[in-house]
């Protein structure tokens, strides 16, 4: 992540004009600001190759073969990102849209729980120990918004009403959309009408991200591509869709091990790290299986 | 279409009528600037427009988590579970099948499936204090005719496994009078079955659970290699109509699947197993299943009493609330029971 010359010229003159034996420096509140721009994952070697975590005000793409986790990493960041601003975290709400029935409040109440202990023994200072008496799992629970959309149009649908929904809560910083593949590949008798109606749906999520300044998390599914006689596993919804993220993520099985690669142009991977889903939640590999290479 | 209680301007309307836009999802369809020109209204009348053919094709207004928790939304989330009949199972399913999905059981033949699809169309009866759901079930053959004898026995059993329940509630269960059987040989009859017969068992609350076995038989027979992308539509078109009968009716659905030969393991990274099989039907079906379970058989016997039985396993492959893991069972008289002990 970067910063244009003109924010950088304004964290100077607010480093300078700060009063005080306690001044802070110009890459301190860099690095403040930056916090606000991601949403961890909890799994740090994740967050780290992707500069911080999930950026807010861009679209990130998740796809994965079914029971890789990627309604884990959803789920997670639906907590995540109510993390206290004092923990490094937004402090912000999340509207969930589920497309196939797979949010279980059973498992979200296990990530809240565990999200909630992992920041009551962090909880150092004053500031903190007092933002922990509004993160509790009751909380975390009542800032997740859930829309249960059963086909393509009451996808669409909801995406009108969207910008309603946000002009009266500030605090939403992410939408999730879990999937978008699931109402869209029954749409397979159209496909002019499905690219059509995709390609708006993408300009759609660029600007709402843009626009309300928050993180759009979206999920897709795999398909098998032939190609000359051989087959391939490529994200679904056609090569015109993958344009609509800013950050694709591919989840994969290697044997037993769970790989996330970060996937900014086709055909170029940036980072593999390897991860797991325990529990409590989206996680790093446990350190003796580490696996992390990047590819040229 | 009535567009009138839409509360639009009269102008919107008539452009609307014009335009021979027959339905909300019809307006819902077409993009702003496309509805511009078929219209010929401004861009706020569109905007208008799409933004209250939204609000009438929305099923419902965002709710909380916390308040699906309170149980302020049944019809999202009512926290129903179908119990298997067995606690040590329902603990590994955290309750059982989840009441809104699509649940897959794998496995190769003789693993024991259609045992626990009896089972389930057994345990559905009872009431919800004991893990059913008070009503009945739909049980659709694909390939072999229905196991009735073997359900006379699970009935006839069914104190032995259901100790936790009072006899005089099993006795006044009248079990086979509830359980819905159809055959159907071909895709033909069986989506006239999930149309017309399905919709119409479960809106009179006779059934509250279907098991669909196989669902592989169908459509490995009908189609051949090269109709792969024939196939892969009606296994979506297919799919939509599970998903919709269990949506509409929160009803859990059981689809009992064969297996397929692995032949490229280290090629496969769409699974973490290193098991010579997988499900059958693919990707395209795998991406529409919620719940995903294995049936496996294992080397060895297991004891109970008198009885002896072939040692299974039962394997969750994936599920989105339920850890990987597994657990041992037997298959007996009374009907499937984890093995906790081995001797």
């Amino acid at each position: 992540a970067s910063i244009s010359q003109q924010e950088a010229l304004e964290a100077l003159q607010a480093a300078r004009a700060g009063e005080g034996a306690a001044s802070v420096t110009a890459l301190e509140l860099l690095q403040k600001e930056e916090g606000f721009r991601s949403i961890v994952t909890f799994s740090s070697q994740l967050d780290d190759a992707l500069g911080g975590g999930i950026p807010v005000g861009k679209v990130s793409e998740i796809c994965g073969a079914p029971g890789v986790g990627k309604t884990q990493l959803c789920l997670q960041l639906a907590v995540d990102v109510q993390v206290p601003q004092c923990f490094g975290g937004l402090g912000g709400q999340v509207i969930f849209v589920d497309t196939e029935g797979s949010f279980q409040l059973q498992r979200v109440t296990d990530l809240a729980g565990a999200a909630v202990r992992h920041c009551s023994l962090l909880a150092e200072d004053e500031e903190q120990r007092v933002a922990m008496t509004t993160f509790s799992v009751e909380t975390i629970l009542s800032n997740i918004f859930l829309v249960r959309c059963h086909d393509y149009v009451e996808l669409l649908a909801e995406l009108h009403l969207l910008p309603d929904f946000l002009r009266g809560r500030p605090k939403l910083r992410l939408l999730v959309i879990d999937s978008v593949a699931f109402p869209f590949l029954r749409l397979h008798d159209d496909l002019s009408q499905r690219t059509r109606l995709l390609q708006g749906l993408g300009l759609q999520l660029i600007a709402t991200a843009t626009g309300h300044n928050i993180a759009v998390v979206i999920t897709n599914h795999m398909s098998t591509r032939l190609r000359g006689g051989q087959s391939q596993l490529v994200p679904a919804l056609g090569d015109i869709w993958g344009h609509a993220a800013s950050i694709r993520l591919l989840l994969r099985w290697e044997e037993s091990r769970r790989l996330a690669s970060i996937v900014k142009s086709p055909g170029h991977m940036d980072a593999t790290v390897q991860y797991q889903i325990t529990c409590e939640g989206f996680r790093d590999a446990d350190q003796s299986e580490q696996l992390q290479r990047k590819k040229p | 279409m009535s567009w009138d209680h839409l509360q639009l301007k009269p102008q919107i309307i008539s452009a609307v009528q014009r335009a021979q836009l027959k339905s909300v999802r019809e307006v819902l369809c077409v993009s702003g600037p496309d509805l511009q020109k078929m219209t010929g209204l401004s861009r706020s009348d569109v905007q208008e427009l799409l933004h209250a053919a939204a609000t009438a094709s929305r099923t419902h207004q965002p709710v909380t988590a916390l308040q699906l928790q309170r149980g302020e939304c049944h019809r999202l989330e009512s926290g129903l579970r179908l119990g298997t009949g067995c606690p040590v199972l329902d603990q590994l399913l955290r309750g059982g099948l989840p009441v809104g999905g699509v649940t897959e059981l794998s496995g190769e033949s003789g693993a024991g499936k259609t045992q626990l699809g009896l089972q389930l169309c057994l345990s559905v009866q009872y009431p919800v204090e004991h893990r059913g759901l008070s009503s009945g079930a739909l049980y659709i053959c694909t390939e072999d005719p229905f196991p009735i004898k073997r359900l006379q026995q699970l009935i006839s059993e069914q104190s032995v496994l259901r100790s936790d329940v009072p006899r005089s509630l099993i006795s006044g269960l009248q079990f086979s009078d509830h359980i819905y059987i159809e055959h159907t040989a071909d895709l033909d009859s069986l989506q006239v079955c999930l149309l017309r017969r399905a919709p119409l068992l479960l809106a009179r609350g006779l059934v509250r659970i279907i098991v669909i076995d196989s669902v592989a038989a169908l459509f490995r027979c009908e189609f051949q290699p090269d109709d792969w992308l024939e196939r892969n539509k009606q296994l979506l078109t297919f799919s939509s109509m599970l998903h919709n009968l269990s949506q509409e009716f929160t009803t859990p659905i059981l689809c009992i699947n064969q297996v397929t030969d692995v032949f490229n393991q280290s090629a496969n990274s769409l699974s973490s197993s290193s098991s010579s099989v997988c499900p059958a039907l693919g990707l395209a079906w795998a991406n529409q299943v919620m719940v995903r379970l294995m049936m496996r058989r294992l080397q060895g016997k297991v004891f109970l009493g008198d009885q002896s039985s072939a040692l299974r396993r039962l394997e969750v492959v994936f599920a989105p609330h339920l850890a990987r893991n597994s657990q041992d069972i037997g298959v007996w008289r009374e009907g499937l029971r984890a093995v906790l002990d081995r001797d």
